[in-house]
């Protein structure tokens, strides 16, 4: 890794919103008139206040470098412009403003499958795809064999892609991308089509690419974990602009902790505007996550807190108050309770400890609620709190969405008992 | 934030928000002459893959043709053919006709019937339209089969006799008929993509057109004060030019003929010089 092989400098892309697809003649012919016949300013230019509603910057002012070798991922939420970046990157639009400069050979992988024709049988399409992706006749032609056996579709080689499985056909269309040898390779979301066992496979080959063959890749994801391990160093866009770039982990970490649809702490102060009824009246809720570093975000291994009071309204009540754990889905992941007691009037606090290594990743949100003589629902306080827990993985070429709602770690171990006789004398 | 460290090396590629009226970019259009021969083999092959009759239609097509013409113009309207054999001046017409239009509809689409694969992927995009050219050369070259295989039945003399003559005609009209077909089409490919009215105006110009060409009548049977008009269409004197190689008989001077060769050179230039400069910009807009 040494010099940089693609250089970006102040980068914008600018687009006009609404009527850009239907391209009226006639306004075209009155803004020709007003520049260059009367010589006004062109009304395109104008910085009104309806010249910025219309239009919009995909791209405001980004510079970065990628050096030789390096992996590179992007990450922002939809419509951050990370597409447009790499649409321009790929030489598909022209920015606005700024330029890039690059050495080598670059190829895209917007899509896999790209002008496939499903009429066709699947060997022609091995060419007209490789082609379309830019690939050599010589270079086709000496990996025609590797791309088939890669593919696994040898049988079908002479079908029309049309009477492919789903799979098969991406299985092909894969196989061909995997097969490019350019100097910088642009991958968008390859991630985002096919099963846990497709997306394993596509990552394998661009792990193999990076490292084993010293190639650069841009990588767009929203696969954060894969991103962390698959890249040195990521950016951050945010409304097309540069929020965030350095290290992936950090920069993925800081991401998630700024975006996660999180509900950490209620509190009112004033028993009068507190939820609740006549019985109870909530002060506050809060969940508090055990984190070594405050803008990390909440992953499976961090500890949580949750903690509340509330105003117990009348005297002498027998109470519990039950902890509910819910996925985004609504399935109850535990319900747990405080023993049952009478406690005076006055404010009454608890709070629940949730061990690290005990939640998968997903979203999750809790509720409370009281309950009298253990039979008598008082106050059901529902979506109280909410939060996301991120996955993480180290030493793990798995990146596909690990089931299960809970993600304990019991002790769990395998061990060799004993040894086959011909193994130990082959060694 | 980032910074930009100067750079020694040289840079093999850059990209900038301009985009040039000169810009050929002939050895890049080179390096992808497989893709383009692919994309030929593809129309081939989708064409006439569960088809009947497969490619035996690029024949059967102008013969249909060729027997409603002769039914209608021949037997019920009784039109002039020059005193040509009808079939052969229909026959040659229709051959001529089909071949630009079809060349100037094919690159006229350029850019609506690609969008998606543009917003793709990156390749010449001259690469389209000079595929749906070879494609049409090659059509035109099978029904040219007929037509000369025709012609060797009914007048074999007017092929042996003077083969230097009709080899001109056929190389030089064909060349200069294509031609002006990719043009136009280069010109209305960005025109459509902005403004997508006239998809509605190419089909017309494409019928309408028709009937300013001596197709299914010779230019002699035209009025001299009209002719003048009629004349101003760059294909005219190339149509008469091939039949005058063929069959014998054509109207047009030397100086139509050089007409219609500036118009062809004229109309490529201005299209791929549009092309160069807008083909790029318009992935905003498809």
């Amino acid at each position: 890794m040494g010099q940089a092989i693609i250089q970006v400098e102040k980068l914008s892309k600018l687009y006009s919103l609404g009527q850009v697809g239907t391209g009226s003649f006639r306004q075209d012919l009155k803004r020709w008139w007003l520049s260059t016949v009367q010589k006004k300013q062109d009304p395109f230019f104008l910085e009104t206040q309806d010249s910025d509603t219309s239009h919009i910057w995909a791209l405001r002012d980004i510079s970065f470098e990628v050096k030789e070798g390096e992996v590179f991922g992007i990450i922002g939420r939809n419509g951050a412009g990370k597409s447009t970046l790499l649409k321009i990157l790929s030489n598909i639009i022209r920015p606005t403003e700024g330029r890039i400069r690059g050495r080598g050979r670059i190829n895209s992988l917007l899509e896999i499958g790209t002008g496939f024709h499903d009429e066709l049988s699947g060997r022609e399409n091995i060419y007209l795809n490789g082609y379309f992706l830019g690939m050599q006749r010589q270079e086709i032609k000496k990996k025609f064999d590797e791309i088939v056996d890669f593919s696994g579709v040898e049988k079908f080689l002479d079908t029309p892609v049309k009477r492919y499985s789903s799979g098969m056909y991406m299985r092909l269309a894969f196989a061909v991308a995997a097969h490019l040898e350019p100097d910088i390779l642009i991958v968008d979301e390859v991630l985002a089509v096919g099963d846990a066992d497709f997306q394993k496979k596509c990552l394998g080959k661009m792990h193999d690419v990076s490292s084993k063959q010293g190639r650069t890749i841009l990588y767009v994801s929203h696969n954060l974990p894969s991103v962390i391990n698959l890249c040195q160093r990521a950016m951050h866009l945010q409304n097309g602009k540069m929020a965030d770039i350095g290290p992936s982990s950090r920069v993925v970490n800081q991401y998630l902790s700024k975006h996660q649809k999180k509900l950490h702490m209620q509190r009112w102060d004033n028993l009068s505007e507190a939820p609740g009824n006549n019985f109870i009246r909530i002060h506050f809720v809060e969940l508090i996550p055990h984190l070594k570093n405050e803008d990390d975000p909440i992953d499976i291994r961090t500890p949580l807190t949750v903690r509340f009071k509330f105003w117990n309204l009348i005297a002498e009540q027998n109470i519990c108050v039950g902890l509910h754990l819910f996925t985004l889905g609504r399935e109850c992941i535990f319900d747990i309770n405080t023993t049952p007691q009478e406690y005076s009037k006055g404010l009454v606090e608890g709070q629940c400890e949730i061990p690290g290594n005990f939640l998968n990743d997903g979203s999750y949100y809790f509720s409370l609620i009281f309950v009298k003589d253990t039979s008598v629902e008082l106050f059901y306080f529902e979506e109280c709190l909410s939060m996301e827990v991120e996955d993480y993985r180290i030493n793990m070429n798995w990146y596909g969405k690990w089931s299960g709602y809970v993600r304990p770690r019991f002790p769990f171990r395998a061990r060799q008992v004993a040894v086959e006789k011909e193994a130990v004398s082959g060694a | 934030m980032n910074q930009i460290t100067p750079q020694k090396s040289s840079w093999t590629w850059e990209i900038k928000p301009e985009s040039f009226w000169f810009q050929w970019q002939l050895p890049q259009l080179w390096s992808y002459r497989h893709l383009l021969l692919r994309i030929v083999r593809r129309d081939f092959l989708i064409h006439h893959q569960q088809t009947l009759l497969g490619p035996l239609w690029i024949v059967f097509q102008p013969m249909i043709i060729l027997v409603i013409y002769l039914l209608i113009f021949e037997k019920a309207v009784g039109l002039s053919t020059d005193g040509l054999p009808p079939t052969l001046f229909y026959l040659s017409g229709i051959i001529l006709w089909t071949l630009f239009s079809e060349c100037f509809t094919g690159a006229a689409f350029t850019f609506i019937q690609n969008g998606t694969l543009f917003g793709k992927v990156y390749f010449p995009r001259l690469i389209i339209p000079l595929s749906s050219v070879l494609v049409n050369f090659i059509r035109f070259g099978i029904q040219f089969t007929i037509f000369f295989l025709l012609l060797l039945a009914i007048n074999p003399s007017r092929i042996i006799d003077d083969p230097l003559r009709w080899i001109t005609c056929l190389v030089f009209s064909t060349f200069v008929i294509a031609g002006l077909g990719l043009g136009l089409g280069l010109v209305f490919s960005i025109l459509t993509a902005k403004y997508r009215d006239l998809v509605n105006v190419i089909h017309l110009i494409v019928r309408l057109f028709m009937f300013a060409t001596p197709v299914i009548y010779p230019l002699s049977i035209v009025h001299p004060d009209v002719r003048r008009w009629v004349n101003l269409n760059p294909l005219c004197s190339v149509v008469e030019l091939f039949r005058f190689g063929f069959l014998g008989e054509g109207t047009f001077t030397e100086f139509q003929v050089l007409y219609s060769f500036s118009c062809m050179v004229l109309l490529i230039l201005t299209g791929s010089l549009l092309f160069n400069k807008f083909g790029n910009k318009l992935q905003d807009v498809t």
